[in-house]
């Protein structure tokens, strides 16, 4: 009778040790293969050689900066992904304006079909429109890839837009009203201020899921129209050596320095939020 | 009301015209005959049934059974892998470590979907440990086994990180004093766990295994580079037939049954789910 709570208190301990060490694990396998580029980014070996590197050199960032392939891809994925994200942004707020004045029950009919973007596979958004501007005889391709952006980005811009417009009491926007406001102003004074936020925080993700989309933009890219994911797929299937480590390592830095930027001016948890309920 | 129109109007423009009208475009386009040597189907082609009968063939059923497979396998992998990250962030009494989790998670989820690839493909691969756990798993680098291992710790690499900052919410909304209720009426640390804390992060569970399967099903880069063209996904196959072969009706095909599985199939768990839900 009484080894009874002892052995309870033994499988106790065990498991809380093991959900500890799942999650040591678990961060490991996140972060070390980005470690491991980071290292590989610096190899003065002139070949794909084995980790670690016996020494280091700026070769591969240099490689990569004198590679006009490369920096095409980039140019022209900064100007589609601001492009769509201004795109995005409009409709998406104008949309979520409309959504959060109806009834329950229209509200979430509306936001289910205009979320659907979100649920159709990657390719079959690139096959579907690839037969559509064929169809339609839309030549340029900085037109069909900007198009094709707007629609797998617009859905974010819509869903944190809308959480942030619905978390203003009604009675805000209805007492500008009973002030005399017309729509507009009452959206530039009420809504826009207090849902910038929001706003921004989806104008953020629109322009982060368009610069790192691939499958749609495989599609549509060619020779001479490619966004910067296409260009590094067709650099790593054309050499194995390591500039793309370089230009991984580059992102990684940029990454980590507006995370602490949106981190110092809204607070990581506003951004992970809205994002994800 | 005349404004609801005009503020719905341009959403309703892109969807229709963006996603709607091609994908009718997609549909016919897969019933048209395909003449071998031309790209697409040539203008007017016949009406035919031949490319979803070509799908029937045992070839074809292997890459979506792949797919929906290992989609399977890999969320309920990401669910038990990110489960204790969020609790930590929810739960752990030290600010610090709760910031730099969500920190992490952030990153992650920001980072480049080429980035993390390439990430895990050298990690995995000759360069990094592919030959010491290809030594311990004893078998080979080229073998389907270690390529499927690697495409699921690649699928996993993103959706870790999309399940721990879904479950998080819930996690954090579960009020801490009902497992403090369970501990002082004699329960351990992992009964009030299990029977108190689990079943009420069960939404959260869901709707991060939801967000898990959508991205495993309709993964392309993450098998595309990983898979080295022996492990394939159903998305993979469709780029094949519209790139390599030009063959855009048969190609079209394999879309209408992707998107009409992907979608019935979400229907169905999310049926299911709500079902499941108020019949407790």
């Amino acid at each position: 009778m009484r080894s009874r709570p002892r052995v309870a208190l033994w499988i106790d301990n065990a498991s809380q040790t093991s959900a500890m060490a799942l999650l040591v694990l678990v961060c490991a396998f996140l972060v070390i293969p980005l470690l491991i580029i980071a290292i590989m980014s610096f190899d003065a070996r002139t070949y794909l050689g084995r980790f670690p590197p016996p020494n280091f050199t700026f070769q591969w960032y240099l490689r990569l900066f004198s590679s006009d392939y490369f920096l095409k891809g980039f140019k022209y994925s900064v100007l589609i992904a601001l492009a769509a994200t201004l795109v995005s942004t409009a409709i998406g707020v104008s949309a979520a304006l409309a959504i959060s004045r109806s009834s329950r029950a229209a509200r979430e009919m509306m936001t289910s079909i205009f979320l659907s973007p979100l649920v159709v596979p990657g390719v079959v958004v690139g096959v579907a429109l690839l037969l559509f501007y064929s169809e339609l005889g839309i030549g340029s391709r900085l037109l069909r890839l900007v198009g094709a952006h707007v629609l797998i980005t617009f859905p974010y811009a819509l869903r944190t837009a809308l959480a942030s417009i619905s978390a203003i009491p009604r009675s805000m926007s209805e007492a500008a009203h009973n002030l005399g406001a017309n729509d507009r102003q009452t959206f530039m004074t009420i809504t826009l201020p207090l849902a910038r936020t929001g706003i921004a925080a989806g104008a953020i993700f629109a322009f982060a899921f368009s610069f790192d989309d691939v499958a749609v933009s495989l599609f549509l890219s060619d020779a001479d129209t490619y966004t910067l994911p296409v260009a590094l797929i067709n650099i790593m299937y054309a050499n194995l050596d390591l500039t793309i480590a370089a230009a991984a390592m580059l992102q990684v830095i940029f990454v980590i320095a507006i995370t602490f930027v949106l981190d110092k001016l809204v607070g990581v948890e506003e951004v992970v939020g809205p994002h994800l309920n | 009301m005349r404004g609801q129109i005009l503020l719905l109007a341009p959403v309703c423009a892109v969807l229709l015209g963006l996603l709607v009208f091609p994908v009718l475009i997609l549909v016919d386009e897969s019933f048209r005959e395909f003449t071998p040597g031309f790209i697409g189907a040539r203008p007017h082609a016949a009406y035919t049934l031949e490319n979803y009968a070509a799908l029937l063939d045992p070839a074809y059923r292997f890459y979506f059974i792949e797919t929906f497979w290992l989609g399977l396998l890999t969320s309920c992998l990401a669910l038990v892998c990110a489960y204790p990250i969020a609790y930590r962030i929810a739960r752990s009494p030290i600010a610090f470590e709760r910031r730099a989790l969500v920190m992490l998670l952030v990153v992650m989820i920001f980072l480049g979907t080429l980035v993390r690839v390439y990430a895990v493909l050298l990690a995995l691969g000759p360069a990094g440990f592919g030959s010491a756990i290809v030594a311990i798993l004893d078998t080979t680098l080229n073998g389907i086994f270690y390529t499927e291992l690697t495409v699921i710790a690649g699928l996993l690499h993103f959706t870790i990180p999309i399940a721990a900052l879904a479950l998080l919410g819930s996690i954090q909304s579960i009020n801490p004093r009902l497992s403090d209720a369970a501990q002082a009426l004699g329960a351990n640390r992992t009964i009030s766990f299990v029977t108190v804390t689990l079943p009420l992060s069960a939404p959260g569970l869901l709707s991060a295994f939801m967000l898990c399967y959508t991205f495993c099903i309709s993964a392309f880069v993450v098998p595309m580079i990983l898979g080295k063209g022996r492990v394939q996904f159903a998305s993979n196959l469709i780029y094949s037939r519209f790139g390599e072969v030009g063959n855009y009706p048969g190609g079209s095909a394999i879309s209408v049954v992707m998107l009409v599985l992907s979608i019935g199939l979400l229907y169905l768990i999310t049926r299911f789910i709500n079902r499941w839900m108020t019949s407790l």
